[in-house]
């Protein structure tokens, strides 16, 4: 019973906390909104974003997560993650000047018998690469690159920042990720709950010369 | 920060590209039972630009508005309310032909529904969206799919004209322009649409081979292969394929009902019943507890078709899919397990709500009279048969022929049941194989058994194998030994649905393949003529004369 009632009440929260957003995103179209309502909209997107992380973990946690495969074009799905990406849309905000994101077409490599289309969960795997962008743009100097490689049963996602101090950032990674309740914490163990959900599949974080390369890839199991 | 939105447009160089999508000038429309979430998704796509947009918080509304107006964009909630979703509002749209091929058509879900409905279904919307989702996102998913409409819409104004030869040129000219396999696929998918409603098998296997050497793995392109062996009768190959689609994805519904078609054709009635069970379960919609119901019923396992028929009747109560006959199918399943109070009890509850009329009017008094035969009231048995038997009149309707039949042979009248049940299935038209299993079921309860094979054939079961050999002859280009075939067929019965089917089918193959000839279009048209009086409207005969106008005007 009590699983019930706060299954309800996550999900009544859920969609409230919604419709809150698309309010604010009404009210921010308007030149005249004061600061406080911008705010308030970041912050709402920001909790949204969190609520559903945390949600995603938990079913992660308690069953598994089932995901609901759907055929993708790849090339697509990265250029609208990229453009509709609240992470990289809020950047400036962080930095004081504005993270170019960029959907990578000359690193894309789509399979040769695929085409560049995929079967994965599309929510699942945005929720999961939304939140190694909103890292990346956080630890980014200029530029964030997204792009994807295809191969046979596997498709990699790759995210690099140009961001600097990355042989730091790694062991500081690896402290955070013990520690769910930080952000690059929670992001992360999503990235890998997600990764595990499409078959066999792995998240890596390394250090290169001049930036941070994240890669997530999903192998389908026959 | 300036405007959020905006400051987003001017990071990314993207949304400047697709800036010929020009918002107001598009309608739309938003269905959604909540009214809090269906003005949001309204305010969304007005700030879009859209000036145009209405509203409907059901299906019933919502059906008027599209009748009544072709929109460009229809939002649709999942969540429609506790009996119809939006999955099933799809389905009886694209079934009944009324939503246009020129309105893009997305589903809006909760993640919860979405991992259910995704993939699992034949009838899929231009896209999901999950609820409720950002100004931004909305805006690039419609804006790529405005994008593809823009370039299909010769193909998809020629669609729903029904004009499909038209649409089958237009896909033609768009395959030489097609800038990459995605757009070659789109067109591809709609080229098989048009040649399979125009019945053109040969030309459609064609266009599969195109797509497959594209993409090979496109789950349409595996299914409509499935279909198309499953058409020329190469039921192996059939089930090669949609096997492999359920190894793929093991929730796609389509592909079992195909299978289980095909074990149906192989007698397998225990398999095909498995396989129905499990897209129902899979995909729980009252069309689908209905196959179950009816294949449960005529293998004998009442318990199971009881409760299946109850289910599509729950399922479809106070829906636009509400069927009647349910009531008849439970009625009589209630009969057959020997409850005959209940039979009485649910027959009284329909007729409060369905009344009496019709075909209807006649397979319940049918039923009614087996009930209260079996009470031992043989009195108001033979009143109700008496009564059924002069609403039937001279006409003809297979169901209320065949539970009319069975009362009769039930009540001792056996002339009366053995002549209604021969009738039953020659009326059966392209229901044939179904209600020759019921009428059969029906003899061996009622003790007939040793005469199931003549009231069956009637002549029926000769012609049904002359339009096979017919048809696979027809197939393979043999059009006078094809004729030959079909002639003694119409011999057995000038009127019989299937066997003219496919002599017209015949004669516009025959034109089209061997070129003009004044005799096979004298008969063509004669065909053509004959169907359309027997079934005025048929989409079938229709598509027949579309076809046949445009090989003679070549």
């Amino acid at each position: 019973m009590q699983k019930i009632l706060s299954a309800l009440v996550i999900h009544d929260i859920k969609n409230a906390l919604a419709l809150l957003e698309i309010d604010l995103e009404q009210l921010n179209h308007r030149k005249d909104t004061p600061v406080e309502g911008r705010r308030a909209y970041r912050r709402c997107i920001e909790l949204k974003t969190r609520l559903v992380s945390f949600l995603t973990l938990y079913k992660h946690d308690q069953s598994g997560l089932q995901p609901a495969m759907v055929e993708v074009d790849l090339a697509e799905f990265i250029e609208d993650l990229v453009r509709n990406s609240q992470s990289a849309m809020m950047a400036e905000s962080h930095h004081g000047h504005p993270i170019v994101v960029h959907a990578d077409n000359e690193r894309m490599k789509p399979g040769s018998a695929t085409a560049g289309f995929g079967m994965l969960d599309e929510n699942l795997v945005e929720l999961a690469l939304e939140s190694a962008l909103n890292n990346a743009v956080r630890y980014a100097h200029r530029r964030v690159d997204v792009w994807f490689e295809q191969e046979a049963d596997e498709i990699v996602f790759r995210v690099l920042d140009d961001g600097a101090g990355v042989g730091e950032v790694d062991e500081l990674m690896q402290r955070k990720i013990a520690e769910k309740s930080s952000s690059t914490g929670l992001g992360l163990a999503l990235c890998k709950a997600v990764a595990g959900a499409h078959g066999s599949g792995s998240v890596r974080l390394e250090s290169l010369p001049g930036g941070t390369l994240f890669s997530m890839r999903l192998r389908a199991v026959a | 920060m300036a405007n959020a939105p905006l400051q987003c447009a001017t990071f990314f160089g993207k949304l400047i590209e697709n800036e010929y999508v020009h918002f107001n000038k598009l309608s739309a429309l938003v269905i959604d039972d909540i009214s809090a979430m269906r003005h949001a998704v309204r305010s969304q796509l007005q700030s879009l630009g859209m000036n145009k947009v209405s509203v409907a918080s059901n299906a019933t509304d919502a059906l008027e508005l599209i009748k009544s107006t072709a929109f460009d964009v229809i939002m649709c909630d999942y969540n429609l309310n506790s009996t119809s979703s939006g999955q099933h509002f799809l389905e009886y749209l694209r079934n009944e032909n009324v939503l246009k091929a020129t309105s893009v058509f997305v589903m809006l879900t909760a993640e919860t529904e979405y991992s259910f409905v995704a993939n699992a279904v034949e009838f899929i919307p231009d896209d999901y969206l999950f609820k409720p989702c950002s100004e931004s996102k909305l805006r690039s998913r419609l804006e790529r799919l405005i994008d593809r409409r823009a370039f299909l819409m010769p193909v998809l104004k020629a669609l729903d004209a029904r004009h499909y030869d038209v649409a089958v040129a237009e896909c033609n000219k768009l395959l030489d322009i097609a800038p990459d396999d995605r757009r070659r696929m789109e067109v591809l998918r709609r080229k098989s649409d048009a040649q399979l409603a125009l019945g053109d098998h040969f030309s459609v296997l064609e266009t599969y081979a195109h797509a497959a050497a594209v993409r090979g793995d496109a789950p349409w392109v595996m299914m409509g292969l499935a279909r198309t062996h499953y058409a020329l009768g190469e039921f192996t190959q059939a089930a090669e394929m949609a096997n492999m689609l359920v190894v793929k994805n093991k929730s796609y519904v389509a592909a079992y009902e195909l299978l289980a078609r095909i074990r149906l054709e192989a007698n397998d009635d225990e398999g095909a019943l498995e396989l129905l069970h499990r897209s129902a379960v899979i995909l729980p919609s009252a069309k689908r507890f209905r196959s179950v119901a009816q294949a449960a019923f005529l293998l004998g396992k009442l318990e199971e078709a009881k409760s299946n028929t109850e289910a599509a009747i729950q399922l479809s109560n106070g829906s636009m899919v509400e069927k009647p006959d349910d009531y008849l199918s439970l009625a009589q399943t209630h009969v057959d397990m020997g409850n005959h109070m209940t039979a009485i009890e649910t027959l009284e509850k329909s007729a409060r709500k369905h009344g009496d009329v019709g075909m209807f009017g006649v397979a319940k008094g049918a039923i009614l009279a087996q009930a209260y035969f079996d009470s031992g009231d043989h009195d108001k048995a033979r009143k109700l048969m008496e009564r059924s038997v002069s609403l039937l009149a001279n006409r003809t309707d297979s169901v209320a022929m065949t539970a009319l039949g069975k009362a009769a042979l039930k009540t001792g009248d056996v002339v009366l049941g053995m002549k209604l049940l021969t009738q039953a299935v020659q009326v059966s038209g392209q229901e044939e194989r179904i209600i020759a299993r019921h009428v059969k079921k029906s003899m061996i309860d009622t003790g007939h058994a040793d005469k199931v094979e003549d009231v069956i054939d009637g002549g029926h079961k000769r012609i049904l194998l002359l339009v096979d050999e017919a048809t696979k002859l027809m197939r393979s280009a043999h059009f006078t030994e094809a004729n030959q075939k079909i002639n003694e067929a119409l011999g057995i019965h000038e009127e019989n649905l299937e066997a003219l089917m496919t002599a017209a089918q015949l004669h516009l193959l025959w034109l089209k393949h061997e070129g003009m000839d004044a005799r096979v279009v004298q008969r063509a048209k004669a065909y053509l003529s004959t169907l359309d009086k027997l079934v005025p409207n048929n989409q079938k005969v229709m598509n027949f004369y579309r076809f046949f106008n445009d090989i003679v005007s070549d």
